[in-house]
């Protein structure tokens, strides 16, 4: 199973095995065997790997494990590769802005030519009692903007327009 | 006058070491809370806590109304404002003083006077203390570039209401002089709503020496030595000293001195610094008098074995000093770090996080004053100092090793903090020398912040195999699959 | 349990030859594996470049679990077809672990021939698609395919066992409550739009993964419309209109990883428990089968060295050993699964028949799943046979075998002739795998013995007619039924023909065996039940 660990703002994806008897920490440049085993006090444990012990104190965090090593300390960053890839929305290319259903525009907060990064606001709308703030889908630069505060518009109208992007 | 009750308006980690001596000497105490605000060390030692509201919990501790209310509503007789907050708020000991409440530290006249630092300055100048020279805007806001241009450079611009190194600039060609002094006034605007400005001679090389003082306001003032502040990171003090390496007996003598002299000349009350900026050739000039205790006064007390929170709380009390100067010794050496939650590598920038295992060092020569507790959340509400490592030893040497062993096992996780960066320092043969200045650290920074030996793969190992939903992940793979591994046929 | 003694003398000259040709053999083994997995004509690779496509093995790497073993099928597949222009038949098929699960995967190979559906493509999705219904499977589709390869419809199209029943195998996992999840990575076109819409789960990768029952060329000669293909059947279109599609993703790695995160929510089905025992190497050294399978198919061999080498701690309890000896019978664990095995050390006589019978009769009784070790010639003829019953102790062999319950697993060691082949769980009696080594051979008799048969007939209609063969005009009709022969009894043949599921390296054995075993425990096992036994 993958992670990928950040350090000191470099990554690397390593996937870790255990082929029954012990833990392989597979890296780019190399596997290593490795057992971590606790000493007793809170995060205290000892790391046995390429024929050395290493003690340590270690504290794992939502997306960091933060570890004290030979006197320095050291944050750990992780990620789950498919986490990270998963989690992208579907349309990241997407340039258009659809209506997702009819309603009237409450206001507009950019217009052609702004350069808008994804999940900033563009425009509010009102449907069925309900205003909903409409977010840019991406980064990019807006083209269009069809509709003014007050006006109406259809079910999949195209209420935001960005420039395409480059290839 | 007697005081049975402390209030400490203050937290963190000096709220905790004054309520520490306060119940020593059989006060009763009591720390604020704001809601917003961590449960702190000094909140659980105290006999009563008192929640404040503001806006942000900064806003709540310079509430001056609120905190008076408060002193008078829970029947403190004394304040101890700790450092920054009100601690030099003259406002706040003249409100105080109105209340019927004992602040602790000098009077409201001579904040005053010291929190201007022009007016200070013109002031030590007068009675024949050293001053670096200089020229001051408002004597003549028309000739200011041109007084300022004639000093020399390097120049150092300071607001005038500043403190703490904001908004300092140094200008080393006259072309941007001008350019600097609008952007000075600007920021001095931002950060202390006053636009007003000196300018001084830019000491190359300097280091910061001050001086403790303590006075008991009835014309007796005594020193208690002095403490080498160089290592600064963006005008902040990270490492103190005492004995400062770059003095000679003689020096010291002199130095400390003309601190004492200076708190004299105020008829001091209470606990002050002098500092000074000291030339490589050995010329020092007064640089300003903070009116409270400092945040490195430990190491002072670890070498002279007074308790300064005592000798403040006394003074307040009318009890007096409790030393002449010939009692005051200089033994050894001490060294405090200042422990903060902030990325060294990312130019100082402050960290956030939830303290998930702390293991403070202790031992023989090492004392903590620590304003963290495990669990505990580090946020951007206050100051990034989470505590403080002092260290005594016999000598520098012996002090500088203690301290490198002690911050190596200082074990903070969840936050970052600056404790390999200091073990850096520690470890530069140019501190080992004593040869340092208050650019030590933007001068060696490529050194200090060099990433060490690679140990990337036992970071990755131990990382990977406390990842609980990973090693779950892994081990619900069959063992049979796992054990043959990535096998092709 | 026992350890098997070994007999074999590593350092005699024969097994010293032996393992000299066996070596010779995988080397050209894996050379043609290789290139059916990984040479491609270079337009091809830059191809699937231009269209921002990875390449099938990448696509597989990307969604099974690191660290853990692929079980390819038929990778030589349509290997001696089409003039070896179409390598595995433009498909990967196999079973690998997905989140911790097992899982039967089946990819369309783009780089080949744009992953179009040849006759033998389609026999080798079925059989994939077989292996997930009879073991619970759940299926994994990789989409990408041109669609039915137009010039051989015939072979794609019409019968029972073709493309249709690629569809009705899906409807069957589903009906079984066996999840699948397709990722078109490319287009699913006419019946191709089925597999991703058959699936529960779906995913289009934006840009390169279209679904529709006609493309925009038919659509435009059926109609006269003209539309393109994201409008007519891409990802935004599918997953935001007409709900065809489940998820749409931005790229491969995003499809990848969203397919992932679906296999992880399902449930993990409890497996059937059968015996079992920790793991434990063979005791011998697994390449040592180099040196004891002889260069030459008829030398014979104990069939138990072999055993050694493939079975947990070469340990063995032999059933009967000293009855029906030609036919070895006995129990043993391979990666911890109790399995039972039958294995030929000869011709099988009546008694060996009864043996294995009998058997496989006690196998089923306390569910053990069986595996074949093929080494057959045939049943015994002859007279005295005859009259022993040979047909009917043959029978009785075929009604067990036939009627087990537990699953079973084939391997084709070496010779697998006539009813010998049926007897001994060949293709035709539902091996849940069955796989072959490099130089075995099947076929109804031997080449030589086909060859020879093949050629009296000839010659002695050609003397009827008066005409005297001299002995170069002999060999002149022999020799080229002869190599003919040759050829067609080859693994290759086979494997070309997926009359098994590939060929193995014989060291590769017990991992493929521990894979089939374990996927095969995701089914249940039923009671024991036969037809009527001939006594």
């Amino acid at each position: 199973m993958r992670r990928i660990f950040m350090i000191a703002g470099h990554e690397a994806e390593c996937w870790l095995t255990h082929d029954g008897s012990r833990f392989v920490l597979n890296m780019p440049d190399g596997a290593v065997p490795c057992q971590l085993v606790p000493t007793g006090a809170p995060g205290a444990y000892v790391l046995r790997t390429g024929g050395r012990a290493h003690e340590l104190r270690l504290a794992v965090g939502p997306e960091s494990t933060f570890i004290h090593l030979n006197g320095s300390t050291f944050e750990v960053g992780r990620v789950n590769p498919d986490d990270r890839l998963a989690g992208r929305e579907g349309t990241a290319g997407g340039d258009r802005l659809l209506a997702p259903m009819p309603g009237v525009v409450v206001s507009v907060a950019v217009k052609p030519g702004d350069a808008v990064t994804e999940g900033q606001p563009l425009l509010v709308i009102e449907s069925m009692k309900l205003e909903t703030t409409l977010t840019a889908p991406r980064d990019g630069v807006v083209a269009e903007m069809p509709f003014t505060a007050g006006d109406s518009f259809g079910l999949k109208a195209v209420l935001a327009q960005l420039t395409p992007q480059e290839e | 006058m007697t005081i049975s009750k402390l209030l400490v308006a203050n937290r963190g980690e000096i709220a905790a070491r004054v309520v520490r001596t306060a119940k020593a000497r059989g006060l009763a105490t009591a720390v604020l809370r704001h809601v917003a605000e961590q449960e702190g060390p000094a909140h659980l030692i105290a006999d009563e806590v008192v929640m404040i509201d503001g806006p942000t919990p900064v806003a709540a501790y310079l509430d001056i109304p609120q905190i008076v209310a408060t002193a008078k509503k829970i029947d403190a007789d004394a304040v101890h404002p700790g450092y920054g907050f009100l601690s030099e708020n003259a406002g706040f000991v003249a409100a105080l003083e109105e209340a019927g409440v004992t602040f602790v530290g000098p009077t409201s006249e001579v904040i005053d006077l010291m929190g201007d630092k022009v007016r200070a300055r013109a002031f030590v100048e007068k009675r024949g203390f050293p001053v670096a020279p200089s020229a001051i805007e408002d004597d003549d806001p028309a000739t200011f570039v041109e007084r300022a241009r004639t000093l020399g450079y390097p120049l150092l611009i300071k607001p005038s209401a500043g403190g703490g190194g904001k908004g300092m600039r140094i200008v080393r060609e006259d072309s941007t002089l001008e350019t600097e002094i609008e952007t000075a006034h600007r920021e001095g605007q931002r950060y202390f709503g006053d636009g007003r400005l000196f300018v001084e001679r830019y000491i190359e090389r300097p280091r910061h020496i001050e001086v403790q003082v303590m006075g008991d306001g009835q014309g007796n003032v005594v020193h208690f030595w002095e403490r080498e502040c160089s290592i600064q990171r963006r005008f902040q003090k990270i490492i103190e000293e005492t004995p400062s390496p770059a003095l000679s007996p003689e020096q010291r003598d002199e130095i400390c001195e003309t601190a004492a002299g200076i708190a004299r000349a105020v008829n001091y009350r209470g606990a002050g610094t002098v500092e000074f900026i000291y030339a490589q050739d050995g010329a020092f000039y007064f640089l300003e008098m903070n009116t409270r205790l400092q945040v490195e006064h430990p190491v002072t007390e670890m070498v002279t074995g007074f308790d300064l929170v005592a000798e403040q709380l006394r003074i307040a009390a009318g009890e007096g000093l409790s030393a002449a100067q010939a009692d005051i010794p200089q033994t050894g050496h001490s060294i405090e770090l200042r422990i903060c939650a902030e990325d060294a590598t990312a130019d100082f920038r402050p960290a956030i996080g939830d303290i998930l295992l702390l293991d403070e060092p202790h031992g023989e020569g090492i004392r903590v004053d620590s304003g963290i507790r495990d669990s505990g959340k580090v946020t951007t509400d206050f100051d990034p100092m989470l505590s403080k490592l002092i260290v005594h030893g016999p000598d520098r040497a012996q002090a500088i090793a203690r301290a490198r062993n002690a911050v190596q096992n200082y074990v903070i996780l969840g936050v970052t903090t600056n404790t390999g960066y200091l073990d850096a320092i520690l470890a530069h043969p140019d501190f080992a020398s004593g040869d340092v200045s208050t650019g030590f650290l933007a001068e060696q920074a490529d050194v200090l912040t060099a990433p060490g030996e690679d140990v990337s793969t036992l970071l990755m190992a131990a990382a990977a195999l406390s990842d609980q939903r990973l090693v779950t992940d892994v081990m619900q793979i069959p063992e049979m699959h796992r054990k043959m591994g990535g096998w092709r046929n | 349990m026992r350890r098997i003694e070994s007999h074999i003398d590593t350092n005699a000259a024969d097994y010293k030859a032996n393992f000299a040709a066996m070596s010779e053999r995988l080397k050209e083994f894996h050379a043609r594996q290789h290139a059916a997995r990984f040479e491609r004509p270079q337009r091809d690779i830059d191809r699937l470049a231009r269209q921002n496509k990875l390449g099938v093995r990448e696509r597989l790497k990307l969604l099974l679990d690191p660290g853990t073993p692929f079980l390819e099928f038929s990778t030589l597949a349509a290997c001696r077809e089409y003039d070896g222009a179409v390598p595995g038949a433009a498909v990967v098929t196999g079973i690998g672990i997905v989140q911790g699960r097992e899982v039967a995967i089946h990819a369309n190979d783009a780089s080949v021939k744009g992953g179009a559906w040849y006759p033998h493509t389609v026999k080798k999705i079925v059989r994939l698609l077989d292996v997930a219904l009879e073991n619970h499977l759940p299926v994994v589709h990789i989409c990408d395919s041109a669609g039915g390869f137009l010039p051989l419809q015939h072979g794609v199209f019409p019968d029972r066992y073709l493309g249709g029943r690629v569809f009705r195998n899906q409807v069957k996992l589903s009906q079984a409550s066996i999840p699948q999840i397709a990722i078109v990575g490319g287009h699913c076109t006419a019946g191709g739009a089925y597999v991703p819409t058959l699936s529960d789960y779906n995913i289009i990768i934006e840009g390169t993964g279209a679904i529709f029952l006609g493309g925009p060329p038919l659509v435009k000669a059926a109609t006269g419309e003209e539309v393109g293909v994201q409008e007519l059947g891409g990802a935004v279109m599918h997953t935001s209109v007409s709900g065809t599609g489940d998820y749409r993703a931005a790229t491969e790695l995003h499809a990848f990883a969203l397919a992932r995160e679906i296999v992880s929510q399902w449930k993990r089905m409890p497996k059937t428990i059968i015996e079992t025992a920790a793991f434990e190497d063979p005791y011998y050294d697994t390449k040592e089968l180099y040196g004891i399978i002889p260069k030459d198919r008829k030398t014979q061999f104990d069939m138990r060295e072999v055993l050694a080498r493939i079975v947990d701690g070469s340990r063995f309890h032999e059933y009967q050993p000293d009855y029906g000896t030609t036919m070895v019978c006995g129990f043993a664990h391979i990666w911890g699964f109790k399995v039972g095995i039958l294995a030929n050390n000869g011709v099988l006589f009546n008694d060996s028949s009864l043996k294995a019978a009998h058997f496989m009769q006690l196998c089923n009784q306390n569910r053990t799943p069986l595996v074949f070790f093929q080494n057959i010639t045939g049943y015994m003829v002859g007279r005295e046979y005859e009259e022993r019953g040979i047909a009917k102790d043959g029978a009785k062999m075929l009604m067990a075998q036939g009627g087990s319950v537990v699953p079973k697993f084939t391997v084709i060691a070496n010779a697998s002739y006539g009813a010998g082949n049926y007897g001994m769980c060949g293709r035709a009696w539902d091996a849940r795998t069955l796989f072959m080594w490099p130089q075995a051979e099947i076929g109804v008799m031997g080449a030589d013995q086909a060859a020879n048969t093949m050629a009296d007939v000839k010659i002695r209609q050609l003397e009827r007619e008066g005409k005297q063969l001299t002995e170069v005009e002999i060999a002149a009709i022999r020799d080229p039924v002869l190599e003919k022969f040759r050829r067609d009894v080859e693994a290759y043949t086979s494997t070309s023909e997926l009359w098994d599921d590939g060929i193995l390296d014989p060291a590769d054995t017990r991992n493929a065996l521990g894979m089939s075993i374990s996927a095969a425990l995701n089914a249940p096992i039923d009671d024991p039940h036969y037809g009527i036994f001939r006594l």
